[in-house]
């Protein structure tokens, strides 16, 4: 190794070519790139390094291909990843044991290893690094090297042009033209404010003073920024060019780096380097035989957030508390040990080299008006592709979450982005089109911040994280002034009485008030922006904060002390979960019957047909996969042979007062139920001949049986509620007209049972129906016309069972026609998949413009297909038009593009004042209109939705009218049952995988309308429960504590 | 999972032979701008934690009020006058740890370990911290146990994963009999 130093810049040029025309043969400058990032190195990228240089040395073939631990190559997750470099193919998860295959397959026999290739949850593998989205999309400045050359040898970093930068600086530019050059760039400061970074410069230079100062900030305390790590640790010379630079510009001789104590791996690095660029005389005095000098020192940090802020950085190195002081004067002026002083980034260091070589202006091509160049975000959180990635400034939040980072997974939704860590806010969906630059970002009271973004999926509870930011801030505070020590610490008791369920109505506005004056009034940027995250959630999950607060009902299932267990927590009905699922696993089934209808009446149903919430929160998923709750309600409600009662608390005065129902569907039957369990007799009236409301009307019997509706109809029947059909409001009674009988309260829900159809040219045409009259009419007279060819226009269940019902009664083809792609659907996965196994064709990202009509009746759709373009506020990319228009042949139209309530029908005698649009305003919490004595529920209230949330909506009436009657609440049914199943905490989960309900094949159920799913037997069913983890052992919540 | 490094097979040092290194390390930081810092992190690492004495000594010899080095070793959290255990497992409660369940790999990991945030366990084995972040976010939730950063951690994966430490030491100490 010539450890002699680099005098001139023809030294370094010689250096340079040694590097690069080093090797010779077939195989010359072949290599075998393998990351040793911190992620890779965790999930074990040392032992693949040196499995690779084994099986190199096997085949004699060292002196041609060389096997280069590098710098971070970006995608985390996907660790450890290699990278070969003659045809740029990219490996990931590779183990140890691929390296033989990995040389013999690829290196020698040119084939690449398909199995090792990056794979999207659809679609073929693919090979070339410049191949995968999550890299094509990304321009890569600051991270140039990372990833490319071994971060430990300054000679591969001089050999793709290190320390260039420097020569053409030191011999041909002056201070003066550096820092005009850094203004042309545009470069802002890459650590979260993003102030010009010339203008520092400038300012430092002016400065008088003979001994000037420059300091590298590498305190990355951001929770979820991981960038100035990665670059310290895969290419720290760019770094120290980069200060060197900028030593040169504002006239300093020695800097420092300040790196954090975590990042040890980071500190060995760059002292490597720093030890390296001494040697060849790259740090010292006369650089490149110039008569400039620079050298530089690590120091590193002690655990300390606050040492981000620039004065408690220099004081920290200066050797004393790590306080922050007032500014001005500013560093600049007046910094470490009294010098004016210069502290940048990590990432705007990295920068310098390639403005310097490539020009202010190349770099200023990228980005947007007034934000220039690139920025390094390190994804995490919940996202498929977690890692580093580079991106030109104003590149939209969607395109990094969803064209990088692949999504969120696991078949979760995306709620919001956390960015700029304690300092920054959340951006929620209905932003994803945010351009991530200072200004826009600012504007939705996020920052840049240094990068880091961290993903939130639905699991995650936004009061929550506002504590968890908070308990940071005040552990991190240094304490030096009152509002950020005294105030944050106000804010973090409010929050945490929040989380435990002791929420005050006043507690959000007092958030607000408090959060602004601390933004006012602390002395450093830590205390100024620790309100952010408090501030930003209230602003978009408000909503949130009032459930905890009101409803003490965590709505994410995550607060200790408001979910007994995540499952519980997340069904509407609030059905105990692990109860009863326990108690089936002790084959004690009338117990867990009774612990279940406890909640919700409809056990039997909601084994066939719930869309089962709890099983998308359930924590076993962690471990392997859901447990499979509707399965195991299912089985428990076929055990039972005579319908049993529940507790019902007979009360002469209850029973004397009289409450109508209006509407037989779950929300009524369910209201009419727990009335009946607290002594009433309600009255329910229902328009249609049969009760059951949608899941009669519509639901089809090969998902619902009739026999199991009418079983739990007869048991409502049987607790004292009379149940009158045929009686249709606004033709055959009025709600005045009940008042006037003595009705002191009345509970509406009537469903929003209207199918609505699209305004397109055709959509009146015979042969057009609508999926609502399609199934209604079909579940009633036991007929309805079905066309050969159908097609079926929308993307919800709706859709699904009225393709289902027409595939059952003889069409030739069934095609579903959605705009959107097929993820997006709102219909139920398994009905889904069922209905694709039944020979459906389903159509995503087609959009109907228009129903031919020929003769006067329907022959097809024209329709255009789409492509997702940007995201609307729903989260979800809003469809464009793509490619010419086609013609789906088809001779029945069915429209199932959602539902609504058509209340001039029904209230036009009434006028009542709550309608608003196509539901009814109520009180979520009681039901309870601005009319007292009306009440509503179920998709009349809501909106249409599932049935479960039409039971909870009708419990919560229930209890709102109990105690509008009575002045009191008496619902015995929510105080908690224990259940006193056995369970040993210490014992391992079972290992049983989830198992799925036996279907009839397709063949055998296609042309009938035979129930789908089968029961479980019985060892399956009780092996099925034990695989709950018991999340409830041991939990108190708040409301019973209270 | 990266290999355990760092053997901590010798025994107590006494506080002369604490106090002798110390002497050594100041010889080469006397007179220098902020040298406290650099000298106490080298301290702590030595001797696992910052006694009395050795403190006493630094200011001396930096010329630094006693009042002055405590205010220092008191602000910054890696710095700790109690002594440690021979492993120091830091749970990260970053922002992405967080969310991906790194309460539940503390909380599993108090239980494991029978000691709360902070303390250190009897045999002088593990010592149990919180983290703030450690840059390992991509694969949370995260722990450190000394050096090695863990990632994708279990908390039912947790004892297998500090027996890997606990067998360390059991070889080491077949080996010194």
């Amino acid at each position: 190794m010539p450890a002699e130093k680099i005098r001139n810049m023809k030294d370094l040029d010689a250096i340079r070519q040694s590097v690069t025309g080093a090797q010779d043969g077939p195989n010359a400058g072949q290599e075998i790139r393998v990351c040793v990032g911190g992620g890779c190195i965790a999930s074990g990228s040392l032992p693949v390094k040196a499995a690779f240089e084994a099986a190199v040395k096997a085949r004699g073939l060292e002196g041609e291909i060389s096997v280069v631990g590098v710098g971070c190559l970006g995608p985390c997750s996907r660790g450890p990843v290699v990278l070969i470099n003659k045809d740029n193919v990219f490996y990931e998860s590779v183990k140890p044991e691929d390296a033989q295959e990995v040389i013999a397959k690829h290196i020698i026999g040119g084939e690449v290893v398909e199995r090792l290739n990056w794979r999207k949850e659809s679609g073929p593998p693919v090979a070339a690094q410049d191949d995968l989205d999550f890299f094509k999309r990304q321009t890569k400045v600051a991270l140039r090297n990372c990833g490319r050359i071994d971060p430990e040898s300054i000679e591969a970093y001089i050999g793709c042009g290190g320390y260039q930068a420097l020569g053409k600086v030191l011999t041909s530019m002056t201070p003066e033209t550096v820092i005009e050059e850094m203004k042309k760039s545009g470069l802002r400061g890459r650590g979260g404010a993003g102030f010009p970074t010339w203008m520092k410069w400038s300012f430092a230079r002016k400065s008088p003073g003979d001994i000037k100062y420059i300091l590298c900030n590498g305190d990355e305390g951001d929770p979820g920024a991981f960038m100035d790590r990665s670059m310290l640790e895969g290419d720290p010379h760019s770094i120290i060019e980069g200060m060197a630079i900028g030593a040169f510009a504002v006239g300093s001789v020695q800097g420092y780096a300040y790196v954090r104590a975590e990042y040890p791996l980071a500190v060995e690095r760059f002292g490597k380097a720093i030890a390296d660029a001494r040697k060849y005389g790259l740090l010292g005095s006369n650089i490149l035989g110039t008569k400039h000098s620079f050298d530089l020192e690590i120091r590193m940090g002690s655990g300390a957030f606050v040492c981000g802020e620039e004065t408690a950085l220099i004081a920290s190195i200066e050797g004393q508390r790590g306080e922050p002081r007032p500014r001005p004067p500013f560093p600049a002026v007046k910094g470490l040990w009294g010098k004016p002083t210069v502290l940048n980034n990590v990432e705007t260091y990295a920068n310098v080299a390639a403005i310097m070589l490539k020009g202010g202006d190349w770099f200023a091509s990228f980005g947007t008006e007034k934000s220039k160049g690139t920025k390094v975000f390190a994804l995490a959180g919940a996202i498929k592709n977690s890692g580093l990635v580079e991106v030109p400034v104003g590149t939209t939040l969607g395109e990094l979450i969803y064209d990088i980072g692949e999504g969120v997974g696991d078949g979760k939704e995306f709620k919001a982005a956390q960015i700029g860590g304690p300092s920054g806010g959340c951006i929620p969906r209905q932003h994803l089109n945010v351009p991530l630059d200072y200004e826009s970002l600012n504007e939705l009271g996020a920052i840049m911040g240094s990068g880091g973004l961290v993903v939130m999926d639905e699991d995650s509870c936004m009061v929550d994280v506002a504590r968890f930011f908070l308990e940071f801030v005040q552990e991190e505070s240094c304490g030096k002034c009152v509002p950020c020590r005294v105030g944050t610490k106000r804010m973090l008791e409010i929050l945490t009485r929040i989380c435990e369920g002791r929420g005050k109505e006043s507690d959000i506005d007092t958030l607000i008030e408090l959060g602004n004056q601390i933004k006012d009034t602390a002395l450093c940027g830590l205390g100024q922006s620790a309100p952010n995250p408090v501030l930003s959630t209230i602003r978009y999950f408000r909503n949130e904060y009032e459930a905890h607060i009101r409803e003490k009902h965590c709505p994410a299932g995550v607060c200790p002390g408001l979910v007994r267990a995540p499952c519980q927590s997340a069904c509407p009905a609030g059905v105990d979960v692990p109860g009863f699922v326990s108690l089936v696993g002790e084959r004690r089934y009338a117990e867990a019957l009774q612990h279940h209808r406890n909640r919700n009446p409809f056990a039997s149903i909601c084994g066939r047909v719930c869309f089962h919430v709890c099983e998308s929160k359930c924590r076993r998923a962690s471990l392997d996969k859901p447990v499979a709750v509707r399965g195991i309600k299912r089985f428990m409600a076929d055990q039972e042979v005579t319908v049993q009662l529940p507790e019902v608390r007979e009360n002469a005065a209850n029973a004397k007062r009289k409450i109508a129902i209006i509407g037989a569907g779950p929300a009524g039957l369910s209201c009419a139920y727990f009335l009946a369990r607290l002594g009433y007799r309600p009255r329910v009236l229902e328009a249609e001949r049969r009760p059951g409301g949608m899941l009669v009307q519509t639901i089809p019997s090969y998902r619902l049986p009739r026999e199991t509706v009418a079983r739990e109809i007869r048991m409502i029947e049987r607790m004292g509620v009379d149940i009158e059909t045929g009686k249709r409001l606004g033709k055959d009674f009025t709600l005045a007209g009940l008042r006037r009988d003595g009705y002191e309260a009345i509970f509406v829900s009537v469903g929003s049972p209207k199918g609505v159809t699209l305004d397109i040219p055709g959509a009146d045409a015979q042969g057009v129906t609508d999926a609502m009259t399609f199934l209604k009419s079909y579940n009633f007279k036991g007929s309805v016309p079905v066309g050969q060819k159908v097609a079926v226009i929308g993307g919800g269940n709706a859709a699904i069972d009225a393709a289902r019902t027409a595939i059952r009664l003889g069409a030739k083809s069934v095609t579903v026609i959605y705009r959107r792609t097929m993820e997006d659907m709102p219909a139920f996965l398994e009905e889904i998949e069922e209905a694709l196994n039944e020979g459906i064709s389903i159509k995503p990202l087609t959009n109907p413009d228009e129903i031919i009509v020929t003769g006067g009746k329907v022959s097809g759709v024209k329709c255009h297909s789409m492509k997702p373009g940007q995201f609307d506020r729903s989260g979800r990319r809003r469809p464009e038009k793509d490619g010419t228009p086609y013609v789906v042949e088809a001779d029945q139209i069915i429209f199932a593009c959602g539902q609504t309530l058509d209340s001039s029908e029904l209230f036009d005698h009434d006028e009542l004042q709550p309608i608003s649009g196509y539901r009814i305003m109520a009180n979520t919490i009681t039901g309870q209109t601005s009319i007292p004595w009306l009440f509503s529920g179920g998709d009349a209230a809501s909106g249409p939705s599932s049935v479960i949330h039409a039971v909870a909506g009708g419990e919560r009436a229930a209890v709102g009218i109990d105690t509008w009657l009575t002045g009191g609440n008496h619902a015995f049914w929510r105080v908690h049952q224990m259940v006193d199943t056995v369970y040993d905490a210490d014992a391992d989960p079972v290992a049983y995988p989830r198992a799925n309900m036996p279907v009839l094949s397709a063949e055998r159920r296609k042309d009938n309308f035979n129930e789908i799913e089968l029961s479980w037997v019985e060892a399956e069913a009780i092996r099925q429960a034990k695989r709950c983890l018991r999340c409830d052992y041991g939990k108190v919540t708040a409301e019973e504590r209270s | 999972m990266s290999e355990v490094k760092n053997c901590h097979c010798q025994g107590e040092m006494s506080e002369d032979d604490m106090l002798r290194q110390i002497d050594g390390v100041l010889e080469d930081y006397k007179g220098g701008d902020g040298a406290l810092i650099p000298v106490l992190q080298i301290a702590q690492n030595m001797f696992g934690y910052l006694p009395d004495a050795v403190l006493r000594r630094i200011g001396e010899k930096l010329n630094k009020p006693h009042s002055e080095v405590a205010g220092v070793v008191s602000f910054y959290s890696f710095f700790s006058t109690q002594p440690r255990g021979k492993y120091v497992v830091r749970v990260c409660l970053g922002t992405a740890c967080y969310v991906r369940g790194g309460k539940q790999v503390l909380d599993a990991l108090k239980k494991e370990l029978q000691v709360d945030v902070g303390q250190t366990t009897a045999d002088r084995m593990f010592s149990l911290d919180v983290g703030r972040c450690f840059g390992a976010c991509g694969l949370a939730p995260a722990i450190m146990v000394n050096d090695d950063v863990h990632q994708r951690v279990k908390p039912v994966k947790l004892t297998e994963l500090l027996d890997v430490y606990r067998n360390k030491e059991n070889e080491c100490a077949k080996e010194v009999d």
